[in-house]
Order: structure tokens, then C-alpha cells, then sequence
């Protein structure tokens, strides 16, 4: 009675828990840049990501206000103030004035300094530095409070990379140059692949095995094998460093396995259609363009995908056939790499630009997706 | 509506096209040496309509400094000169040289890196004037020329390369107010600071904050810590025969120098978070550990630049302070100095980028970048004045009268040695190989080269 179509097996909720196991698991390292990309660069060397959602005990160091605020009052120097001007408002568990002891007083307790001045913390946060002489320095007195704080964020990172001056001009240049870089790198190796593919399918003519076999070979060959030669001559005949040349590179480098794809799917449309066109008196341009091409759509948009996400993720090709030192063409990627600082220590801008450039490549996966799986299984079902 | 974008889009391009650059500071202003300005000023060639490309390791913020400085020039000649930063400067100016579309004037981080361009003709010597200038107006200028002279194509050393934007590393950064808690005194000799670092693990407390990790770059920060402890146990000469591999890797006065600092880092009550932490803690959160409550550790050995890595609110000089890496009271070696930095050479010459280059010697354009950011000058006629705070003063003065300077010296080996198995060789040691076998399979990928 199991095997009844329709009715449920009792491994269903098996297959579900892994599903939902393993989409988290993927899912994972995503939350964690996500939860990043909104906290400053203190917290995330402080605490993990994980402690960032709930109220953490906090060891934290504040300087009292300076000695030039101190106001005198019946005979007495005075600086008042609060530990939270500069964190959120917390809960003080137990405080201190000196670095090796830490937790020396509870709220509401006076510690007596060396200097002769004294320092009261009250639980609410707000202090008061007494002496009875004149304070001198130009910092303020540290006090050292272990305090529950709640979780804080910030969206002063995605500030930072769009609205700061500094950032969004820059920004924008770099978004709109990714585009003029993407969109052509997507269009002419599809073209190009299409009619290749087509031909290597249904056209006969001597060598087409060997062809195919070629194509097939140079998926295998690594980019970077051919990055300065291909430079040289891009140099030796004039094109140089620039929008035609990346846009040129990602053509050849995408063509191998754009032809392989449509030709593998193609391969596996029936016959029959085909033949009878042909029958009718069809002639190939004409059974391509009106037959071929829209039954090959889920392959074409899926590798329209492919081709999409991988020259906007690009840095490498960009930085060879593109960036020249006049600094006037630039893409996403190299922005995000000049934002992270000359040693590389930012890594909250990292999480945040993460999420900024993601952006574009979602809409368009979100848009042809329905298309990826039909196109995913091409050439393998007949 | 797709109207109305591209007109925005096209308005927009044309604001950035015509956007110029401003000056900074107002000429005849501040702290700067106008004068010497003024003078090459008057004289400058009409450069108008002609564009000079720099490219460079700085990114943000130092890019945006060096466009300030840039500006002056533009200023002067009409010239546009244009600074373009890379992460991976290094790799890209070796494709650009090679394909022949490198910029005009490149920024060096590591001299043996220009050494192999210059050895390929990629490079143009700037002449014997300018060699002449720096070893005049640079502190212990001949071994600055010798930095910035290496053998072209034919083998003849040539001077290719002038020093801007020097960084110390033989700097000790600590919390004062954590020592006057403590009452540890400032150690003037190593012996003393040995013996601090040994009390104030015997107080409980974690002396040091050592932290190797810097993505594929990890185990660097050991390599300056050894540099510095080869300073310190030998003399200078010795130095020199060992960067240029006259000495072996493996000589008995190499593993001597990777033991000291082996007595600091593989001690697990000296480094914070145990011996086992040291290769997996990121150099740039290290120095967090100087200012977190209770202190994590109370000194951290890293070079001027470690104060962009302090976090937000602690103020260089007054909340953090530095002392300089003693030297042996026993061994006599006086002070010696470890430094980097980074070397201007002319990849494409054009007459725009040679006049450039002679802006670029001028004090002004030291000023500018110092007065924003922890750049130090090695050119005598800066004002000192200029700098952006003390603690960068007091270095400044530190490099201007240091006796023994020394670069970096896995900067100055191969790549493959000093950006490779001397990195990864450290790290191994730190994780608690021999010293012995660390130094022959080092000295064993520098014989594979030969």
C-alpha cells in the first residue's frame, strides 16, 4: 500500500529536514557577512557575528570628559558625565579605574585615585570625577566598566559606500562601467555561441567531429595562460586597454563552454521538426532562427546567467583589458578592492559590498531562473 | 524615462569629467616649504593638455593624499597627473610592463621587485643629477642610492628609483596608561625588556600581542621581527651578506636571531592567546589586545603604520605611545633602524612624468602627504613641522638621525624567498618546527633559484 502514487512516504519529512539542513547550512556564511555588514569595525574584531543578535556582558574602556570641562562647585572640581554617550545605554554589572583591576567597584561606590581626585559611577551610567584642586592633562580620567549592553547596529557602513562623498561618485561611475562591460561580454559570445552551435549540431560538413572535439579541449585551458599575450596583442593592434578589449576577452573566454552548452541542447531537439523544414524548403538561416533559437531559450537564458554573474564578479580579466593607469575606466569589483584600504583591514566595508554588489546579479538570476533548471538539464535528457 | 536616465547619465559624466582637482592647503599657508615650491613653480615647462599616470600600492585613505600632492603639479603645469592604487600592485605592473601599457610612473612598494624590472629594460634611469640629490639631501643618503640602484638589461647598475614614503619598524607599541597601573617602566635595552616581559608574565598578566596572519601574505610580521633581532645580535655587514644570500639561510648566526624571537613568540605565557595563536591571529586586530579591558597584553612590536589599526577613539601619543626596539646593552651594535618603504621609478618616460618626477623631490610634496598621514620622509629639508602629530615627529626624527639603517630584508631577497618560503617558513617555526630545519629548507628554495 505504500507505493501508491499519491500518498506520502514516511521519508518525505527526511528529505524535507536535510533540504532545510542543508539550504541552511549554504545559507550559513551568508547570514553571518549579512549581520557583519551592519556593525562597525570594533565590534567585529571584539565579538563574533553569532553574539551580535543577543544582549552581551562587556568589558569596555571610557575616558571621562577632559579636564578642561570640569566645572567648580562649593570649593570642589567637578566633571560630570555619562559612560553611554558613546555606546548604547547598557546595565553596569561592576566597574573599575585601574586596568588590573577591573571590576573593583559596584555601581554607586567611590574609588579614590592616586592623584586624589575620586570617581563615582552611578548604575545608569553617569559619573562624577571630584578633586579638590585643579585638574590638569588633556585626557580624561579611563573608567573601566563591565556593562550588559543590547545588541547595536549600524548602517553607517552602507553610508559610508553609497552616500559619503568620498565613496558615490565613485560608486556610480563603477556601477555603470560594470554594465557597459557586462551586458555586451553577455550578448556577443551568446550570439556568436548560437549560430556556432547550430552549425555543429545539424549542418554536415567534414571535420565538424574534430571541431567539436577542439571546443571541448579548450574548456579545459585555464584564462590565465593567455592573459599578457592576449594583452600584446591587443596592444600591437591598436585596441589597447578598453571597453572593446574586455569585452573581447570575455567573449573568448566564454565561448567554449557557451558553444558546448547550445550545442549539446541542441543536438537533442527532435529531428522530425528539422527535417520536414527542411522538406518545406527551409533554408538553414531560416529553420536557425525560426525553429532552433526559440526552442533554445532555457539553454540560452541559462547561460546568459552564467556568462552574467561570472564577468560581474570578474576582477581578474578586468584589471588585464581594462583598468589602464589613467584611472578613468574602473568596475565594481576593483571599487570594493580600493575601499578595503591600502593594508586590507576593512572588513566591514568586505560584508557591506558584498551586499551592494550582489545586487544587480540577484535581480537577474530572480528573473531568468525559471529558465537555469530547464537549461541546466540541456543536452542531458533526449 | 530611459530618456531622462541617460540624459542624467550623460550630465553626470560630463560633472565628472570636468570636476578638477583643488589644492589642499592654500599656498603661502601652514607648515610647508612654499618657498622651494614657488621657485620650481615659476620655472616649470606649460605641460597643458599632457596626462602623467601614477600607479601605486596606496589605496584608501593614502590615494586620496597623494592626489593632494598630485594637484600641486597640476597646478603648476597644467599637466594632468592621474594616481591609480591596486591591491595587487605587484602582479599587475609586471603584466602592464610586460604587454607594454605600463603608466608612466610606478610606486614600489618592494625594491627587488624593481630590480627585476629594471634587470628586464622595463625601466628608465633617472640619472646621475638625481642620484646626486639624494645622496645630498636623504639621511645616510648613500645607502638610499644604493636602495635605488640596480643592474639594467646590460648589467651596469644604474640609479633608477627614489624613496618616499618611509615606515620604521623597529617600534614597540604600548598603552601608558596601562603601564603607569602596572608601574612597568619604558625598557632601554633588550636586557631590559626581557626581563619586563618575564615580570609581567609573573604577574599573570600577557606581555606581548604577535600576530602573523595577513591572508596570502601571512608570517610577514615574523619576518621583521627576525630582521630586527639580526640588527640586533650582528653587525650590520653581517646583515647585508645575509639578505644577499653571501651568508647561508642556515648559518649558526641566523638561527640565532629566528631563536630570540622564538624566546618571545613560543613562549605561551609571552603572547596572547598562547604560542598556538601567534600564526593565526590577523596582524591587524593584534594591536587591538593594547587597549581592551582587562588589557589583553601590554606591548605590541609593529611598524609606524600599526596606529591605523587602533580602534576608533584612542589617540597616538596620548592614549598609545611607542619606544623604540632596544638594542643588546652587551653586544655595542649602537641603534640600528629597520625601515621599508616605497620607491618611485619612471616605467614610460615622457617629459611630463621626468618633470614630475622633480616635483616629487621637492620638500612640498613630502609635506602635503606627512601633514595627513603616518608618512615619514627621509628628505632633510622637510619641515619637521609638518608632520600630523608628535608620535610622528619623534619618528621622523628617529629616521632622520639614525646611524645603521637597514630595509627590510626579505624585501630586498627574491620574491619567491622573501615573499614566499621565508613567510611560510616563520610560520612554521612559530607553530613549533626547528629553527635548524626552517633555515636549511629556506636556504634550500634560494639554492633552487641559482
Amino acid at each position: 500500500m505504500d507505493n501508491i502514487a499519491g500518498t506520502k512516504s514516511g521519508l518525505t519529512w527526511a528529505v524535507h529536514l536535510s533540504v532545510i539542513f542543508l539550504v541552511l547550512l549554504w545559507l550559513f556564511p551568508t547570514i553571518g557577512l549579512f549581520v557583519s555588514s551592519f556593525r562597525t569595525a570594533d565590534q567585529i574584531s571584539a565579538t563574533g557575528w553569532w553574539k551580535a543578535l543577543f544582549p552581551t556582558e562587556q568589558n569596555l574602556v571610557v575616558r571621562a570628559a577632559e579636564p578642561s570641562a570640569q566645572v567648580l562647585r562649593d570649593g570642589v572640581y567637578m566633571i560630570e558625565g555619562n559612560v553611554f554617550e558613546d555606546f548604547s545605554v547598557g546595565v553596569i554589572a561592576h566597574w573599575g579605574v585601574s586596568s588590573r583591576e577591573i571590576s573593583a567597584y559596584q555601581p554607586g561606590e567611590t574609588a579614590e585615585l592616586r592623584d586624589g581626585s575620586s570617581v563615582t559611577l552611578e548604575a545608569d551610567g553617569s559619573y562624577r570625577v571630584e578633586s579638590a584642586e585643579e585638574m590638569s592633562g588633556s585626557r580624561g580620567q579611563r573608567i573601566f566598566v563591565t556593562a550588559t549592553t543590547p545588541p547595536e547596529f549600524t548602517l553607517g557602513n552602507y553610508e559610508f559606500m553609497l552616500f559619503d562623498p568620498q565613496n558615490s561618485e565613485g560608486m556610480t561611475k563603477a556601477f555603470f562601467s560594470t554594465l557597459t562591460v557586462t551586458i555586451p561580454a553577455t550578448i556577443i559570445p551568446i550570439l556568436i555561441a548560437a549560430f556556432a552551435a547550430y552549425a555543429l549540431a545539424w549542418m554536415e560538413f567534414p571535420g565538424r567531429a574534430l571541431l567539436i572535439a577542439c571546443v571541448v579541449g579548450l574548456l579545459v585551458v585555464p584564462l590565465q595562460l593567455a592573459l599578457i599575450p592576449l594583452l600584446k596583442f591587443h596592444n600591437a593592434i591598436g585596441i589597447g586597454k578598453g571597453y572593446l578589449g574586455v569585452w573581447l576577452a570575455h567573449t573568448g573566454f566564454g565561448l567554449p563552454l557557451a558553444i558546448y552548452l547550445l550545442r549539446n541542447y541542441m543536438v537533442g531537439l527532435p529531428r522530425d521538426i528539422i527535417e520536414n523544414a527542411k522538406v518545406d524548403g527551409a533554408t538553414d538561416f531560416q529553420i536557425f532562427v525560426k525553429i532552433i533559437l526559440p526552442l533554445s531559450f532555457p539553454a540560452l537564458a541559462s547561460f546568459a546567467i552564467f556568462q552574467f554573474l561570472w564577468t560581474w564578479n570578474d576582477l581578474l580579466v578586468a584589471m588585464v583589458f581594462l583598468i589602464d593607469s589613467s584611472g578613468r575606466t574602473t568596475v565594481m569589483t576593483r571599487q570594493i578592492v580600493e575601499m578595503l584600504g591600502t593594508r586590507g583591514g576593512d572588513w566591514e566595508i568586505l560584508a557591506t559590498a558584498a551586499f551592494i554588489s550582489m545586487a544587480v546579479p540577484i535581480v537577474v538570476f530572480f528573473a531568468l531562473q525559471r529558465y537555469l533548471v530547464r537549461g541546466l538539464l540541456a543536452g542531458s535528457v533526449k | 524615462m530611459t530618456r531622462s536616465l541617460w540624459a542624467s547619465v550623460a550630465a553626470f559624466a560630463l560633472i565628472a569629467g570636468s570636476a578638477s582637482a583643488e589644492l589642499k592647503f592654500t599656498p603661502g599657508e601652514g607648515p610647508f616649504s612654499w618657498d622651494s615650491y614657488n621657485e620650481w613653480a615659476a620655472n616649470a615647462p606649460d605641460l597643458s593638455g599632457q596626462t602623467v599616470t601614477v600607479s601605486g600600492p596606496w589605496l584608501n585613505p593614502e590615494d586620496g593624499f597623494f592626489r593632494d600632492v598630485l594637484a600641486y603639479f597640476a597646478e603648476a603645469t597644467g599637466a594632468e597627473a592621474v594616481y591609480t592604487g591596486s591591491d595587487s600592485f605587484e602582479q599587475q605592473i609586471v603584466i602592464d610592463a610586460e604587454a607594454g601599457s605600463a603608466p608612466n610612473i610606478a610606486v614600489f612598494p618592494q625594491p627587488g621587485l624593481a630590480a627585476v624590472l629594471a634587470a628586464k629594460g622595463q625601466m628608465t634611469p633617472l640619472g646621475d643629477e638625481m642620484r646626486q640629490w639624494v645622496q645630498d639631501n636623504y639621511s645616510a643618503g648613500q645607502s638610499w642610492v644604493d636602495l635605488g640602484t640596480y643592474p639594467d638589461e646590460n648589467g651596469d647598475p644604474q640609479f633608477y628609483g627614489f624613496f618616499y614614503n618611509v615606515n620604521l619598524k623597529s617600534l614597540v607599541w604600548y598603552s601608558p596608561d596601562n603601564f603607569d597601573d602596572a608601574g612597568y617602566e619604558v625598557p632601554t635595552t633588550m636586557e631590559e625588556l626581557k626581563a619586563l616581559t618575564e615580570q609581567i608574565a609573573a604577574d599573570g598578566e600577557t606581555p606581548w600581542c604577535i600576530g602573523l596572519g595577513s591572508g596570502a601574505a601571512t608570517g610577514w610580521p615574523a619576518t621583521d621581527w627576525v630582521e630586527d633581532m639580526m640588527l640586533r645580535t650582528q653587525p650590520p655587514e653581517v646583515y647585508d651578506q645575509w639578505v644577499t644570500n653571501e651568508i647561508p639561510f642556515n648559518d649558526p648566526r641566523v638561527i640565532e636571531a629566528i631563536e630570540e624571537y622564538g624566546w618571545f613568540a613560543r613562549n605561551d605565557d609571552f603572547v596572547s592567546g598562547g604560542a598556538g595563536a601567534v600564526a593565526s591571529t590577523d596582524f591587524r586586530d593584534s594591536p587591538k589586545g593594547l587597549f581592551t579591558s582587562p588589557p589583553q597584553c601590554y606591548m605590541h612590536r609593529q611598524a609606524s603604520f600599526a596606529t591605523a589599526f587602533f580602534p576608533e577613539g584612542v589617540v597616538p601619543g596620548e592614549d598609545a605611545e611607542f619606544f623604540y626596539f632596544p638594542a643588546f646593552a652587551e653586544k655595542d651594535l649602537g641603534s640600528p633602524v629597520l625601515g621599508g618603504g616605497t620607491v618611485l621609478a619612471i616605467t614610460d618616460p615622457t617629459p611630463a612624468a621626468i618633470e614630475l618626477m622633480k616635483f616629487l623631490t621637492l620638500p612640498i610634496a613630502s609635506e602635503v602627504f606627512m601633514n595627513q598621514s603616518g608618512f615619514l620622509a627621509p628628505h632633510k629639508g622637510v619641515n619637521l613641522d609638518a608632520y600630523k602629530d608628535g608620535i610622528l615627529r619623534k619618528q621622523g626624527e628617529i629616521l632622520l638621525d639614525a646611524t645603521t639603517f637597514r630595509f627590510d630584508g626579505s624585501d630586498l631577497m627574491p620574491a619567491a624567498v622573501g615573499a614566499g618560503t621565508f613567510w611560510t617558513g616563520m610560520v612554521e617555526y612559530t607553530g613549533g618546527k626547528d629553527a635548524k630545519a626552517v633555515a636549511d629548507e629556506i636556504q634550500s628554495s634560494w639554492d633552487a633559484l641559482k
